[in-house]
């Protein structure tokens, strides 16, 4: 399969299996707010080919179609011929990020911090001072309105699973771990958060083109896991990175350790039966929207399963009439590309309210942030479930 | 290794050596239209074309039949297998048994059943013509479905014969339906008729009274008859002579002195006692478009001198 | 025509363009593109044919943008290519003689619905589907549908006359426009053809639809609704023999029947769209057949099992989908067939021509053969109910001299097609694909006719220049087209 590698480093069957048919046009984001080819996998994948067989340079403006891409992975979903978009970009990305240095400061700043998880605690119960303060424009930032001060602590109930808690969900969205730890007991599975001895997926470092430092985390995180028990991810971009280890790392190891990693949807829908609640008491009245992070449905493809652990416990389920577009989040996209972010994310929101729910649910911090910048009710379906058998 | 074409059709070339590279020249069809764009200028020399049918493929869907042919005859023919083509043949309240093939497509006005067939102009397929400088030309392909090159056949849909002789046509038939029935329907409005009835190819109204064309499987139109307000198997009325365009929203908002009027519903053809009073206009670019496209087909006016579609 | 092939050069500098300032200044920097990479990509449409290189690429969003930039490219003698989702398959898009690109992907609204005369006024970059799914509520849809709907741009549905599966029963998109608005290459904008039920004139709409983005710019465009079915049954035939399948076809027809589509697939692309779409496509048949039946529910339901005891007698094994999950999933699997074929070899070459119904076996068996003689793959895929052929040939840049062969192998598909009196092209348009083949199909005179059709829009020939005519048919614009290789634009 591998063959020789052009300037990009993109092995060439991968590089040239798109044939161009632009099946993947209307899906992207981006080329559906500015309807430029540079702003299309199609577009993206044909600059990639020109700079990596050496007849363009990297110009700006190409550093710029790359760098416009939220990698959300919708192309690959749609894509008939199986383009491995997302591998394509990520190789892209890391070359043009050792080349060009893109990342700004702050970023890689920011991205460091999130693998030391006391300083990101300190950090964000400063930031939750500051806010309380009024010395934070939250929503100019797309931080949430209210972020926590102080956190419940998480506390090991067995050694069934393990429950993967991340960095940033972590210090700023710790009551969904709890939900999901009570929905996960629920089905008589004992659970232990992972804590900061697993702090950061590296997910973020992918997609900013910074491969060793998510190496390096991947490798932290997989000697912190050991043994064989089952991973549960509730974060829609942990746990598609923490199941791309295989590729990533390349080794054996890191892919049977990926083939233990499940999204919790996905390990509850195989786990419901056992849950120790009559299905036939009522649900909880609420007409829920499912925004689909692109993560678990582009990329983990397991979308479907919220919808099934989702059903019995709330009124009604709609679906957005969108097909999964991105909402612009992107990690820390919408930080690097904000006017981007805010068009794509416009949809988004058309899309929410045409569908008159009371209150939209999302598997993934960075979409629900994002979302509720705009001032959209974003819960997690794990805090909906939870609320459900509180009530019950 | 294929070679140019080459049109070896003895007829069709003696059709267009009468037409002749000079000098005026109308084509004369069934001559039952010739009040549409003004007749041609009296003394002109007048030409007929070809008639019969030179190839009907029932399988194919396609007949290709000369110009002269009227369409009754044509259809006479294609009834045998069960097929008819979207033209006028004067079975209906519109068109005459004499109209020719040549002359339906060159006038380019459908029948009443537009609103269920469809424009004539999208079943004519390929159009022989004989050009102003004399040569024969083909237009469009023989296949039922074509993009090659540009569309000449739709510029020569209702021309009036302005800018070619039209020599033969290749046809799009279609099947008859199993069923077919007028009926007419009291106090219904047209357009609860035109939203309910999925069976109609034709849907007419007088201001007061619906008729409506019912065609397709005996089951559906029974089920459209039962879903219809009631009604009762009818002729379809005559029409008045002169014929008004209009969106289908504006036959509902025509004025008081229309007079008597027969209205095509969800198509806006209105059929009426006198002529239109106040035509759409058209727009000057548009107009000069037109004048454009008569000057550099037909340089020197030769065909039809005094007939124009300016002048509708 | 050239085959898209990769050539290496050194990267090359911005090149210094006179009508660049110009174009910023009537439209705003952000709806100019003049670097390379802008160009590059709007150098080449789905199609393998590359012929030249794009000049600044403009993304305008109302009828005054395009009138501005054809009066910049008039001063500057500039020829102009309009350009939507860039999906065409014959070239028609890819830029001949240095050509300003007027991209009309901004101009993508819906600018107003008509529910009661079933009309929606549209910009040219509205996407197909999006129409449809627009107007889904009011129970109508916009009936052409292309496999490529979910991308395509109205405005090139225009452009190219687009076909699609259904257009069977419901008929190509120029039975669908009923006026467009355009902007000449004088600058001026017109609506041709109009809302009522007779415009006067000669059928100029009728011209402008199909003439390939060389009449004119489409800025707005009012297309006809069409009232969905009551009813709709799909069904799947799978046959041994790829002869048995189109035997059906014919009997079909012959039944007195129009279903509303009828597809053909075979083997190797079910295979193709079967890895991809999961819809239980039968992977050991020889050929199968997508025919769809709509309209009123009874009759529906007699048209489908006449269908299918014809397929049956035919040797068929009949499946109809159940459910509407199931038959969205058997379509998916037909439309995304073409890119499918990525999973065969990494480049394709898709034809498109017609044949009468009755020659589908002999030249399908005739397409096999050439293909086969020429080493290439042949996949075949294609609206059976029309003789429209889409034989494909799979294959890979990268080998030397397959180029060749694949030239050599499409030009005797056409042959074979002609010669059983078929036509160049069904639905894809001529573009620079079939521009010199259009000498098989027509007589000089026949062209020269055409040519006058375009000048009496076009008196520049400034609007896409150098394609669907031959040159000696074309305008004088051509010889200026061979200033500008094939390089690319860093060439």
């Amino acid at each position: 399969m591998s063959e020789s590698l052009g300037l990009l480093g993109l092995e060439q069957a991968e590089r040239d299996s798109c044939v161009a048919c632009g099946l993947c046009l209307p899906h992207c984001p981006t080329y559906r707010v500015t309807g430029a080819d540079t702003h299309s996998p199609r577009g993206r994948i044909a600059l990639m080919q020109v700079v990596d067989e050496g007849i363009a340079p990297l110009t700006e403006e190409i550093v710029e179609a790359f760098d416009s891409c939220i990698q959300c992975r919708a192309c690959e979903t749609a894509c008939p011929g199986d383009v491995p978009f997302g591998h394509l970009m990520e190789s892209t990305k890391e070359v043009v990020e050792s080349t060009r240095g893109r990342a700004p400061w702050w970023l890689k700043l920011g991205l460091r911090a999130l693998t030391r998880p006391t300083l990101l605690r300190i950090g964000s119960s400063c930031l939750a001072v500051a806010q309380r303060l009024r010395l934070v424009p939250s929503r100019r930032l797309g931080l949430p309105d209210r972020l926590p001060l102080r956190r419940r602590a998480l506390r090991a109930t067995g050694d069934d699973v393990w429950l993967f808690t991340g960095c940033v969900m972590d210090a700023w969205q710790r009551d969904i771990h709890l939900a999901t730890q009570e929905v996960v007991e629920a089905t008589g599975t004992t659970v232990r958060p992972t804590g900061d001895a697993a702090p950061c997926c590296g997910a973020l470092h992918t997609h900013a083109g910074l491969g060793d430092g998510a190496r390096k985390l991947a490798a932290r995180v997989m000697s912190a896991l050991d043994g064989d028990n089952a991973v549960l991810v509730n974060s829609a971009g942990c746990g598609a990175a923490l199941k791309d280890y295989g590729r990533l790392l390349g080794s054996d190891e890191a892919r049977a350790f990926s083939a233990r990693v499940f999204d919790i949807h996905e390990w509850l829908a195989d786990h419901i039966d056992e849950m120790d609640a009559n299905p036939l008491e009522p649900a909880i009245a609420v007409r829920v929207a499912i925004q689909d992070p692109c993560h678990l449905r582009h990329v983990q493809g397991s979308h479907m399963a919220v919808r099934e652990v989702l059903e019995p416990f709330v009124s009604e389920i709609v679906e957005l009439d969108d097909e999964g577009m991105c909402c612009g989040a992107g990690g820390a996209f919408s930080l690097v590309n904000p006017q981007l972010a805010l068009d794509v994310r416009d949809r988004k929101t058309e899309a929410i309210s045409r569908s008159r729910a009371d209150v939209v649910v999302s598997a993934n911090p960075g979409c629900s942030m994002h979302l509720a910048a705009a001032g959209v009710t974003v819960r997690h379906p794990m805090e909906l479930i939870a609320e459900a058998l509180r009530a019950r | 290794m294929i070679a140019p074409p080459v049109i070896e059709d003895a007829e069709l070339l003696a059709f267009a050596a009468e037409v002749g590279p000079s000098g005026p020249v109308a084509v004369r069809g069934g001559g039952t239209q010739w009040h549409v764009g003004g007749a041609p200028d009296h003394g002109v020399r007048e030409v007929r074309a070809p008639s019969g049918i030179v190839e009907y493929r029932p399988d194919e869907m396609t007949v290709c039949v000369r110009a002269g042919t009227t369409v009754a005859e044509l259809h006479a023919v294609l009834a045998e297998h069960g097929q008819r083509t979207a033209l006028p043949d004067g079975s209906g309240p519109f068109g005459s048994r004499s109209s020719t093939v040549g002359g339906a497509i060159a006038v380019g006005r459908s029948p009443v059943t537009r609103l269920g067939n469809g424009h004539i102009r999208d079943a004519v397929l390929q159009l022989r013509y004989a050009a102003a400088d004399g040569r024969l030309v083909t237009a469009g392909g023989p296949t039922v479905k074509n993009v090659t090159g540009f569309d000449m056949c739709r510029v020569l849909v209702g021309s009036l014969g302005t800018l070619g002789c039209i020599g033969d046509a290749i046809l799009r038939t279609r099947p008859k339906p199993e069923h077919e029935q007028w009926v007419q329907l009291e106090d219904a409005e047209p357009q609860t008729v035109l939203r309910t009835a999925r069976t109609a190819t034709a849907i007419l109204w007088d201001g007061s009274v619906v008729w409506a064309r019912l065609c397709g499987h005996h089951v559906d139109v029974e089920d459209d008859l039962a879903r219809l307000p009631a009604s009762s198997a009818a002729q379809p009325p005559d029409l008045p002579p002169y014929r008004w365009s209009r969106r289908p929203k504006d036959l509902y908002c025509l004025p008081e002195e229309t007079g008597r009027f027969i209205a095509e519903v969800g198509v806006g053809v209105v059929h009426c006692e006198r002529p239109d009073p106040d035509p759409p206009p058209v727009a000057p670019g548009v107009a000069a478009l037109n004048r454009r496209v008569r000057e550099l087909f037909d340089p020197d006016r030769r065909f039809n001198p005094g007939r124009s579609v300016e002048r509708l | 025509m050239k085959l898209r092939r990769r050539t290496r050069a050194d990267g090359a500098g911005q090149r210094h363009d006179p009508c660049v300032a110009e174009l910023i200044r009537a439209l705003g920097a952000d709806r100019v593109r003049a670097d390379n990479a802008a160009r590059h990509l709007a150098s080449a449409d789905a199609s393998m044919f590359i012929d030249g290189a794009a000049g600044p690429v403009c993304f305008p969003d109302s009828t005054e943008h395009v009138q501005a930039i054809m009066g910049v490219a008039a001063r500057h003698d500039r020829a102009v290519l309009p350009r939507g989702a860039g999906t065409g398959l014959s070239g028609g898009a890819a830029p001949l003689g240095d050509p300003i690109v007027v991209s009309t992907t901004r101009m993508n609204r819906v600018l107003e619905v008509d529910v009661e005369d079933r009309v929606a006024w549209v910009q040219p970059g509205v996407v197909n589907l999006d129409l449809t799914k627009q107007v889904a509520s009011s129970g109508l849809h916009f009936a052409p549908d292309p496999s490529s709907q979910q991308v395509c741009t109205i405005g090139g549905n225009v452009a190219n006359n687009s076909g699609g599966p259904h257009c069977l029963a419901y008929g190509v998109t120029s039975a669908h426009v009923l006026a467009v608005e355009v902007v000449l290459s004088s600058g001026e904008a017109v609506v041709l053809g109009g809302l009522e039920a007779e415009p006067s004139g000669y059928d100029l709409r009728g011209a402008f639809v199909g003439s390939e983005g060389m009449f004119g710019v489409t800025t707005k465009i009012a297309v006809r609704l069409t009232p969905d079915p009551e009813s709709v049954k799909t069904l799947l035939l799978a046959f041994d023999a790829v002869s048995d399948a189109a035997a059906t076809v014919g009997a079909v027809i012959a039944s007195g029947s129009v279903p509303a589509a009828i597809e053909m697939m075979d083997k190797r692309c079910v295979a193709a769209v079967e890895d991809f779409a999961h819809a239980g496509y039968p992977r050991d048949a020889a050929a199968v057949l997508l025919i769809e039946v709509d309209g009123p529910r009874r009759g529906v339901e007699a048209e489908t099992d006449k269908v299918a005891e014809i397929g049956r007698a035919h040797g068929g094994t009949v499946r109809v989908a159940a459910d509407e999950q199931e038959r969205a999933l058997l379509w998916k699997g037909r439309k995304s067939a073409f890119g499918a074929v990525a999973r065969v070899a990494p480049d394709y070459y898709l034809h498109d021509t017609v044949v009468p119904r009755s020659k589908l076996v002999e030249v399908l068996e005739a397409v096999y053969e050439i293909v086969d003689r020429y080493d290439l793959t042949a996949v075949n895929v294609f609206h059976a109910g029309d003789g429209n052929l889409h034989p494909l040939m799979a294959y890979d840049s990268r080998e030397p001299g397959v180029n060749e062969r694949v030239a050599a192998a499409g030009r005797e598909i056409l042959e074979v097609s002609l010669a059983v009196g078929g036509v160049l092209s069904g639905e894809h348009g001529i573009g620079v694909e079939k521009r010199d083949f259009m000498e098989y199909q027509f007589t000089s005179a026949d062209l020269e006719q055409q040519a006058l059709l375009r000048r009496s829009f076009d008196p520049h020939c400034r609007l896409n220049p150098g394609k669907v005519l031959p040159s000696a048919h074309s305008c004088a614009d051509i010889a200026s087209l061979s200033a500008f290789k094939a390089d690319g634009v860093w060439g």
